[in-house]
């Protein structure tokens, strides 16, 4: 098919292009214009990253042909500060602090400059309902919302514009100043460029072949197919890597494209370079594999068991790592409890879903040296064992880190420098791959799932005696964090109690499934999810007050923690009296007695959201009733 | 009534910077031609404000503005050693250690200065851009030190670095020194559980966290929104599935996420117990922020309707099954009373 050829105006300009017949409005703001504030998020519509007016109104870019953009004005987070200075929501966006990772942000500005224009009254709830369809994993919209509800009020002249200057500091005492995000500019302008915007000439593109099997020997690769393909530059496997193949976090048994088996779907196979990115994607279709099924394993207490399928060789019984905590003499101490609660807990598999997709770019320096350019958590990790795979000197190995757009402990693992790496060299050109959201979802770290058992006994004056915790955690095919993460969640598991008598267990099994790693709060929140619930239920037993029962067995100054380290000051008290203060908590034992309580909808709750008619006023008259 | 209210809460702690192993970071600072300084550390932005942050501390030890402070790229060939961007480490490691370089940079430049203006060396302040010795006449723009410095052969260059005292575990029973600070926090949450259709909402938080000294207030309260809107998230909807191994929730169309209409309203409570071992008693709040906020929902949601959800998330399917086999259990101890 012929390329289209678009005449538009485009942040005002007149722009003239040839674009192939499929390319979406999205590719041909980014890669035909150079316009990148635009981002790609989802590709499907559903995270409003890639948000753009056409002709005045607000559409997902990704959702649009580029055909659409004929003859229409296109309007670009570029667009918005076109002067130089920013817009007043940009401002207003940059004094609250509404941007952190950046990625979803030029879409948001998008959508409230959307909402602002088609309504300069625009009410908080409406606000909300706007921006309802750009999804943010950073900031959690709180800061949004108070970015719009500021720009709105100084365009209609209720605030005075100073609101949106820095907050006045004390002769030179910035620690403690709410000192306005430094990086907050380029991220509302769209100017902060992450990996997948970043552009280097001659630059070949990636794409990766993955296993359709969650546990299979790999037969044969036959690559001749894809090599033979017009444009296509280099394909590489496991058979590339000239050094020791293997990472990981605590321990490397991940090889960078799957060597003899494949253990989980979705595990990179081989990677092909191409001139552009659909001739590296028909390549990957053209690498013909023989897999060979092999039995797989999805429970982590089946892999357990004497004769389940084994994923790694060096771990017969499929565990990756168990972590034990002992303290005191539990079973007594539990057969003196006045009470115990026993129960069984489960938490799920959780994606990271920050909205920028995984992506980097390798190249070998004119000095030689191997460089991965990527929105990396650990590049100091990565620079030592990539030098083990690819057999180099740490020197002759560079890792830059790229603005990350959300990673919350996703981007730590490894899983996609090393075939970038390997491409570079193969081919002495800068490559670069940008994961689809479906790539990112099926392939990357989840937070481990788990299933805890719990008991746990008290005195009948609340007096918490002993715990015994037993967590099982689905690791999935690789080690990864695995068991760093069981570590803290045995560590911090018991929660912050002064307790005499303790046994816990965190184990972390490998299985078939798409691994487990790092998750913002790496295995704590699991095991305290389980015990604040088992003190919970304590409290309501023994008729005590959920702060009260805390209070009774929280760690003081100078307490011996569950691994028997001597703390020094300790703040939970304090931490405890200002937040039963704030929250203007009434005081009662947890029995169900909600409909009573007297400290329901204060100002620090928000009214719930019905399904009568939107943006009516005087909504408060009914919570108050509701609530009474 | 078809929809209940509730409130529970919860209590929480964390350990800061890596666990159970050594910690460790680098940096250098420069400060620079105009006043200005320089300050190279292997970190960049994963969105917590580590920048703003550094750029703060930086400025307060030099005594110049965070807008006169350039942060180089985290580049392993370029940088020194910060080790890496998690674990609640970044403002603990690489904001103390930057306070250290800092520090070790203005003892060159007040070095100069103090013989230039034969003080004692300890007299020497500076802040906001200006520099001078205390009890004398001596007062001149940061920039203007910098070049003095410069024409008497000093480069007003540091260095820091900054590790922990820290240790493994004991292989049999856990025994060691994970940790040296560590953060607690609670949380009180507010929910309106609608029994017909099983769905909850979150319309309130309120969550106190120590963070020892907060840097950049604003930021901490972003950490904790953005925080418990994951929590939220895990709580009530997120669910990543697999069928024999392959996903079945492979979009944001199958894998539901907290939009701008599920937040609650957030109430923070900035709790201040300064760290005692680094040199600005800082802690951090990313990770802990998160941990209560399951619990308290949960427990919120017991008091609400008197059922307790134990296997997350709950779901609207999983609290009317749960109501079902409550009511079930009701009406049995009802027939049993009655007969």
């Amino acid at each position: 098919m012929p390329d289209l050829k678009i005449e538009a105006t485009v942040n005002g300009r007149k722009v003239s292009k040839n674009v192939a017949p499929f390319a979406r409005l999205l590719d041909f703001v980014r890669d035909d214009l150079n316009l990148t504030g635009t981002k790609e998020g989802c590709g499907a519509g559903e995270c409003g990253t890639c948000s753009v007016f056409v002709d005045g109104v607000l559409v997902k870019s990704c959702l649009v042909p580029a055909a659409k953009a004929k003859g229409a004005k296109i309007e670009t987070v570029e667009g918005l500060a076109r002067s130089g200075e920013l817009s007043v929501l940009q401002k207003a966006f940059h004094k609250t602090g509404a941007s952190q990772c950046g990625y979803c942000i030029p879409g948001m500005v998008m959508a409230a400059t959307a909402a602002i224009r088609s309504n300069p009254l625009v009410s908080d709830d409406e606000i909300k309902e706007r921006l309802g369809g750009n999804i943010c994993r950073c900031t959690g919209y709180s800061k949004i919302f108070e970015a719009v509800e500021l720009a709105r009020d100084v365009m209609n002249g209720a605030r005075p514009a100073t609101a949106l200057q820095e907050e006045e500091v004390d002769e030179g005492q910035f620690i403690g100043a709410n000192v306005r995000r430094l990086d907050a500019p380029s991220k509302v302008s769209g100017a902060l460029r992450y990996a997948g915007d970043t552009v280097m000439p001659g630059m070949l593109h990636v794409a990766v072949l993955r296993s359709p099997h969650p546990h299979a020997r790999i037969v044969s690769i036959d690559t001749s197919a894809a090599e033979a393909l017009p444009g296509v530059e280099a394909v590489v496997t496991s058979a590339d890597v000239p050094g020791v193949d293997g990472f990981g976090v605590f321990v490397h048994d991940q090889p960078v494209m799957a060597k003899g088996k494949v253990r989980y779907v979705g595990e990179a196979v081989a990677a092909v370079a191409a001139e552009d990115e659909l001739t590296a994607k028909r390549a990957a279709a053209l690498i013909k594999v023989v897999f060979e099924a092999l039995p797989a394993i999805f429970d982590p207490d089946e892999a357990m068991k004497a004769g389940a399928p084994i994923v790694h060789d060096y771990a017969p019984d499929n565990v990756t790592k168990h972590i034990p905590i002992r303290k005191g003499d539990v079973e007594k101490a539990l057969a003196e409890c006045d009470l115990v609660i026993e129960n069984t807990y489960e938490t799920q598999q959780v994606e990271h879903a920050y909205l920028e997709p995984e992506a980097g770019l390798a190249w070998v320096d004119h000095d030689g040296v191997v460089t991965v350019l990527s929105p990396s958590q650990n590049i100091t990790n990565h620079r030592h064992m990539l030098s083990r795979i690819i057999a180099k000197p740490i020197n002759k190995v560079r890792f830059i880190m790229s603005p990350v757009g959300g990673g919350f402990g996703g981007k730590e693992d490894m899983i996609y420098q090393g075939m970038l790496a390997l491409l570079a060299m193969k081919t002495g050109k800068p490559v670069r791959l940008v994961f689809t959201r479906e790539e990112s979802i099926a392939t990357t770290a989840k937070r481990h799932p788990a299933r805890i058992h719990y008991r746990s006994g008290f005195m009948r004056d609340g007096r918490l005696k002993a715990i015994a915790l037993r967590m099982v955690s689905d690791g999935g095919a690789y080690g990864l964090s695995t068991e760093g993460v069981m570590r803290k969640a045995a560590i911090l598991g018991a929660g912050p109690y002064d307790i005499q008598n303790l046994q816990v267990d965190t184990i972390g099994v490998y299985t078939n499934n798409t691994p487990s790693g790092a998750f913002r709060s790496f295995g704590a929140l699991q095991t305290q999810f389980a015990t604040e619930t088992q003190m919970d239920i304590a409290a309501e037993k023994l008729g005590l007050d959920p702060f009260e029962i805390r209070r009774i067995n929280m760690m003081r100054n100078g307490a011996i923690t569950h691994t028997k380290q001597k703390l020094g000051s300790v703040s939970i008290g304090r931490v405890l009296d200002q937040l039963e203060k704030a929250a203007q908590w009434e005081k009662g034992a947890p029995a169900q007695r909600g409909d009573s309580r007297g400290d329901l909808g204060t100002d620090g709750a928000r009214r719930a959201c019905a399904l009568d008619a939107r943006f009516v006023e005087a909504p408060t008259k009914t919570m108050k009733s509701e609530v009474a | 009534m078809a929809r209940k209210r509730g409130r529970g809460m919860a209590a929480s702690w964390y350990g800061i910077a890596r666990t159970a192993t050594v910690d460790r970071a680098g940096a250098w600072v420069e400060i620079d031609d105009g006043g200005t300084a320089k300050v190279i550390t292997g970190v960049t932005e994963i969105g917590e404000g580590i920048l703003t942050v550094l750029a703060q501390i930086a400025a307060q030890e030099v005594g110049i503005r965070p807008e006169d402070v350039t942060i180089g790229d985290n580049d392993t060939a370029r940088s020194p050693e910060a080790a890496h961007a998690g674990a609640t480490r970044q403002t603990y490691m690489i904001g103390n250690v930057v306070a250290l370089a800092a520090r070790d940079a203005r003892a060159k430049l007040d070095a100069v200065l103090a013989k230039e203006w034969n003080v004692d060396v300890g007299t020497i302040k500076a802040a906001g851009g200006e520099i001078w010795a205390e009890g004398t006449n001596h007062r001149i723009e940061m920039s203007e030190a910098v070049h003095l410095s410069k024409s008497r052969g000093v480069v007003p260059l540091g260095s820091g670095s900054f590790g922990t005292d820290t240790t493994g575990l004991a292989a049999d029973d856990g025994a060691g020194r994970p940790w040296q600070a560590y953060v607690f926090g609670g949380q009180v949450a507010e929910v309106e559980v609608d029994t017909v259709t099983g769905e909850v909402q979150v319309l309130g938080i309120w969550a106190a966290h120590d963070v020892g000294r907060a840097v950049n207030p604003r930021g901490v309260e972003g950490q904790i929104e953005g925080g418990i809107v994951q929590a939220v998230g895990q709580a009530l909807m997120e669910d990543y599935k697999t069928e024999k191994g392959q996903t079945t929730t492979p979009g944001f169309a199958k894998y539901i996420l907290p939009t701008s209409l599920d937040v609650p309203k957030i109430t923070s409570v900035i709790v201040e117990d300064p760290d005692p071992i680094g040199p600005l008693g800082v802690k951090g709040i990313g990770e802990p922020a998160m941990v209560p906020t399951i619990p308290a929902i949960m427990n919120a949601i017991y008091d609400a309707i008197g059922v307790r959800i134990m296997s997350l998330p709950a779901t609207p399917e999983k609290v009317l099954s749960a109501l079902r086999e409550k009511r079930n259990r009701d009406e049995e101890r009802a027939r049993i009373v009655a007969e």
